[in-house]
């Protein structure tokens, strides 16, 4: 999801200053649709963030100062930390936007054939919990992988390398997903005026697609250095010896409780995104009259030895994707890999850890994000439509903020406000609930801008009309905006369903020894030892969000049959 | 130097977008392809900028078969509605990008983009950016960018369309004047009737995918060929052989045929007002320069142009009188 700060405030009526005469029912039902999403953005967003931000400035002796950042950056492995994060995160982002790009390409401007092979392989990541990548990897190419029994080569997969594929493998949809949006706006008329004026497709290419795509590229960049510098999953199960920040926070927070020093990283994990916003906000600026409003795409076209290698390079990572996946589902069959491939069902039999109780605990955390989430953005957006332009804007502004931190730096801030004993934060500490939002505000912000794309097609004369014909508030809500907006509150209801079933990195802080959710599990079982019953919880996990993706699919179908009016 | 189509046929699919289409434009001639939305006039052009292919026809430049020739390679100009200049470049590396594609001499191509920018009035905006410019400012770039390679046949594509009315009438004379100082041929699609009456030297009035007549401004107005010209270039009555003979007996002219009706335009219609009632006044509406009044002759209505002077009303009973030259007879 893209780091966008640009919003199209035009489809908003203006209804600023005096309201009209309104119902104090209306009233208070406006206020409290405002005010609700709000107050929960201060608490469980704002504040933490607030409080992880002082604490990395309270130093020991009480004193406000940046003694807890010399501490931290003085300490003897911490720069040899940070450097891996940064190359481990560099690589990643580097291979990311390079052959995100060239398969955004391959998809949107090329006749490729079979796209639903990448469209498919491209889903895979978002439906299983970051780690099962490295899972995937370590299956084929590990000490006990199968490719390296049968050719006997030692791929040196724990590391740094094992460790980029993985991320690149979680990111690279990502990637795709912003860079192809941003190609899909060009307009074919700069191509037809360069070809006039006698430029050959390469000069086009370069004159024409790149600085077109480059906004695209570095927001592309930005979230796949954002989410894969603080990426948990991968790096405890493949990272070996190779110590990245996610496993040193963890370590230094949940193992010695070094709390000072979780937050000064925390706060530096935060510089990648100030800048991503700055570089956004300048892009927003040259992009306001490159007006993409009746523009003509660009129709795709044919170049054999272009489409060929493009072709090459897309399906063939594609099929890697697919294959990893397939691999984790195959090795949670299996007697004993790689040694004893016949199938057996003893792998699903996960009594350590807890059994299935975490699987269950994450049903109840998704659906409680999923429920409040869904109802709170649509209350946000449905009053922010009210509101005037600037403040319509500061409330946009706000509730795209948290794409840009990092999950575990959210945890961090989590335990910090609310591992608090017996204060009145502290009671949620240990509830489902407390996960729940915690996730919430992980996905505000892509649950956010869907919400606004969504209630962008509700004419605003529509509502008026339902309101001049005698309905109060209440009725605009029935039968001018819910109509219109159902599928979208499906899809988001689903999407943070999703989202929360297979996160790792913030709510790795959250669990106790009573709480834990699935994809903890899976980590718990790996690192025990259990590889294929890490395997088996995963394809229960995949399975669970595969079932949810299709009665999201099966809704969003009937919501289209169904005549809406 | 003269561009030569003959029986151009286009098909998208199964729809034919272009039927037996031939047309000539000579050197620096400014020609307008003018029709109502969709009839094919933004195809027949990029068929001739070599954009897009055609099924059936020739397409000559200058006795030189023009369709095995690639758009970048044809050497035109063109200029779109809108939407067409580089985003990231300046105006002036806007304007210099055929330049630089050719590899000019560097000298040689800041001075001929000087040039350009003083013609289209730019000079104090060279260094700026697409999106820092008014929507006629970037119409001059695109029009100086598409002048900058010396094109061999400028094409535009209703270039001043997304236009404020001001800006558009300053534009076309702009436009008129830099292309007769530049004496290039030029191809200017437009839907707007009075744009092409006022800028062109030959006018091409397309229907449906056919080209209905072409002629000099002068021509199509006061002698469409068909009730379609007659109609879309300015207004018109239309009136059946039967009905010309009662309503103006004096007319010298004879139908040709059957088929053929009498378009006459609204000024040649002069009304008076008498006791005896021929017609009477329907409907009146203000055009400034005349009053435009409905006239109900019982089994039709016409338009007719009277002088605020004549104070009609509606209600009024009139007679009308037309000039025994007036009217054309047009095909249905
Ligand atoms: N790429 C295309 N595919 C199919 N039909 C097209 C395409 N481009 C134009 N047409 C059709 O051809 C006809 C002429 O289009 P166009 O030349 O754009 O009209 P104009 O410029 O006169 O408004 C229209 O009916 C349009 O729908
Ligand atoms: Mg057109």
């Amino acid at each position: 999801m893209t780091v966008n700060s640009s919003p199209d405030f035009a489809a908003a009526p203006r209804k600023a200053g005096k309201a009209l005469a309104i119902s104090p029912i209306a009233r208070i039902l406006y206020l409290t649709s405002l005010w609700v999403p709000l107050i929960g953005l201060a608490l469980f967003f704002l504040y933490p963030l607030v409080l992880i931000v002082q604490r990395s400035f309270v130093q020991r002796d009480g004193m406000i100062g940046i003694a807890n950042y010399v501490d931290v950056l003085s300490m003897r492995h911490i720069p040899g930390v940070i450097w891996n994060s940064l190359v481990m995160s560099g690589l990643t982002t580097l291979i990311c936007v390079v052959l995100g790009f060239m398969i955004a390409y391959f998809l949107q401007r090329t006749h490729a054939r079979l796209r639903w092979v990448i469209s498919v392989a491209l889903l895979l990541p978002l439906l299983a919990p970051s780690l099962v990548q490295a899972l995937g990897l370590i299956f084929l190419f590990g000490r006990n992988g199968l490719i390296s029994q049968a050719t006997g080569w030692n791929l040196q997969i724990y590391g740094l390398w094992g460790l980029v594929i993985s991320n690149s493998m979680y990111a690279l949809p990502q990637a795709v997903m912003i860079i192809q949006a941003s190609l899909r706006q060009s307009d074919t008329r700069q191509y037809d005026a360069a070809m006039m004026l006698g430029a050959t497709p390469w000069q086009r290419f370069v004159d024409i697609t790149l600085p077109n795509a480059r906004f695209g590229l570095l927001s592309a960049a930005f979230v796949c250095f954002t989410v894969t510098i603080t990426d948990f999953g991968n790096a405890a199960v493949i990272g070996g010896n190779y110590r990245v920040l996610a496993t040193e926070i963890y370590a230094q927070v949940v193992g010695q409780m070094n709390f000072n020093m979780g937050a000064v990283i925390g706060i530096l994990l935060l510089i990648p995104t100030l800048m991503a916003f700055y570089i956004e906000k300048v892009a927003a600026q040259r992009h306001t009259s490159g007006a993409t409003e009746g523009a003509m795409p660009v129709a795709p076209d044919r170049q054999p030895l272009r489409d060929i290698s493009l072709g090459l390079f897309s399906y063939g990572a594609a099929l890697f994707l697919i294959a990893v996946v397939v691999t984790v589902v195959y090795a949670s069959f299996v007697t004993l890999w790689p040694y004893r491939l016949d199938l057996t069902l003893r792998n699903y039999n996960i009594t350590a850890q807890g059994g299935y109780a975490p699987l269950w605990t994450s049903l109840i955390v998704s659906t409680q994000a999923a429920v409040i989430g869904t109802l709170l953005l649509f209350m946000l957006v449905v009053s922010q439509r009210r509101l005037g332009r600037g403040m319509a804007k500061a409330v946009y502004l706000l509730a795209i903020v948290p794409v840009g931190v990092p999950g575990l730096v959210l945890g961090l801030a989590y335990i910090l406000s609310f591992n608090v004993a017996g204060a009145l934060p502290g009671l949620l500490y240990g509830t489902t609930l407390l996960i729940a939002l915690c996730n919430f505000y992980h996905y505000h912000s892509q649950g956010f801008l869907t919400m606004v794309t969504g209630i962008r097609a509700v004419p605003p004369q529509l509502e008026e009309t339902v309101t001049c014909i005698g309905g109060n508030s209440l009725h605009g809500l029935r039968d001018a905006i819910l109509p219109v907006m159902l599928p979208t509150l499906v899809a988001v209801f689903f999407f943070l369903f999703m989202r929360s079933m297979v996160t790792l990195s913030a709510v790795i802080f959250l669990i106790t020894p009573q709480l834990s959710v699935g994809a903890v599990s899976v980590l718990r079982l790996d690192q025990a030892g259990f590889a294929t019953q890490a395997a088996a919880f995963s394809v229960c996990i995949m399975a669970v969000v595969m079932i949810a993706l299709g009665m999201m699919k099966a809704t969003l179908t009937f919501l289209e049959r169904k005549p809406r009016n | 130097m003269q561009l030569k189509i003959r029986n151009l046929e286009k098909y998208y699919g199964q729809f034919q977008a272009l039927s037996d289409v031939d047309l000539d434009v000579g050197d620096d001639e400014f020609v307008c392809l003018l029709g109502p939305s969709g009839c094919g006039k933004t195809t027949l052009l990029r068929i001739i900028a070599g954009l897009e292919p055609f099924n059936s026809g020739t397409l000559e430049l200058a006795g030189k078969d023009l369709s095995t020739v690639s758009a970048q390679h044809r050497g035109f100009g063109i200029v779109f509605q809108s939407y067409s200049l580089f985003q990231h470049m300046t105006v002036a590396e806007n304007i210099g990008y055929g330049l630089r594609i050719r590899k000019t001499a560097a000298a040689e191509k800041a001075a001929k983009v000087q040039k350009l920018m003083a013609l289209v009035h730019l000079q104090a905006f060279a260094e700026r950016y697409p999106y820092q410019l008014s929507g006629g400012q970037q119409q001059r770039v695109a029009i100086a960018r598409a002048l900058a390679v010396d094109p061999a046949l400028l094409l535009l594509d209703e270039p001043l369309s997304a236009l404020d009315a001001r800006v558009r009438n300053d534009l076309r004379l702009e436009i008129r004047d830099v292309q007769r100082r530049l004496r290039i041929p030029t191809i200017m699609v437009t839907h707007d009737q009075e744009e092409a009456l006022v800028m062109a030297d030959k006018i091409v009035c397309m229907n449906a995918g056919r080209i209905e007549q072409i002629g000099s401004p002068k021509e199509i107005y006061s002698h469409p060929r068909t009730k379609f010209v007659a109609d879309f270039v300015g207004i018109s009555n239309f009136l059946t052989p039967a009905m010309a003979a009662r309503v103006v007996p004096q007319l010298n002219s004879q139908a040709p045929d059957a088929q053929h009706l009498l378009a006459l335009r609204p000024e040649d219609i002069a009304v008076r007002m008498t006791e005896t009632a021929q017609a009477r006044v329907t409907e009146t509406s203000f055009l400034g320069n005349v009053t435009r009044l409905t006239l109900d002759l019982g089994d039709t209505t016409l338009l007719a142009d009277s002088h605020h002077s004549e104070g009609l009303k509606i209600g009024d009973a009139v007679t009308v009188s037309v000039p025994p030259d007036a009217g054309v007879w047009v095909r249905a």
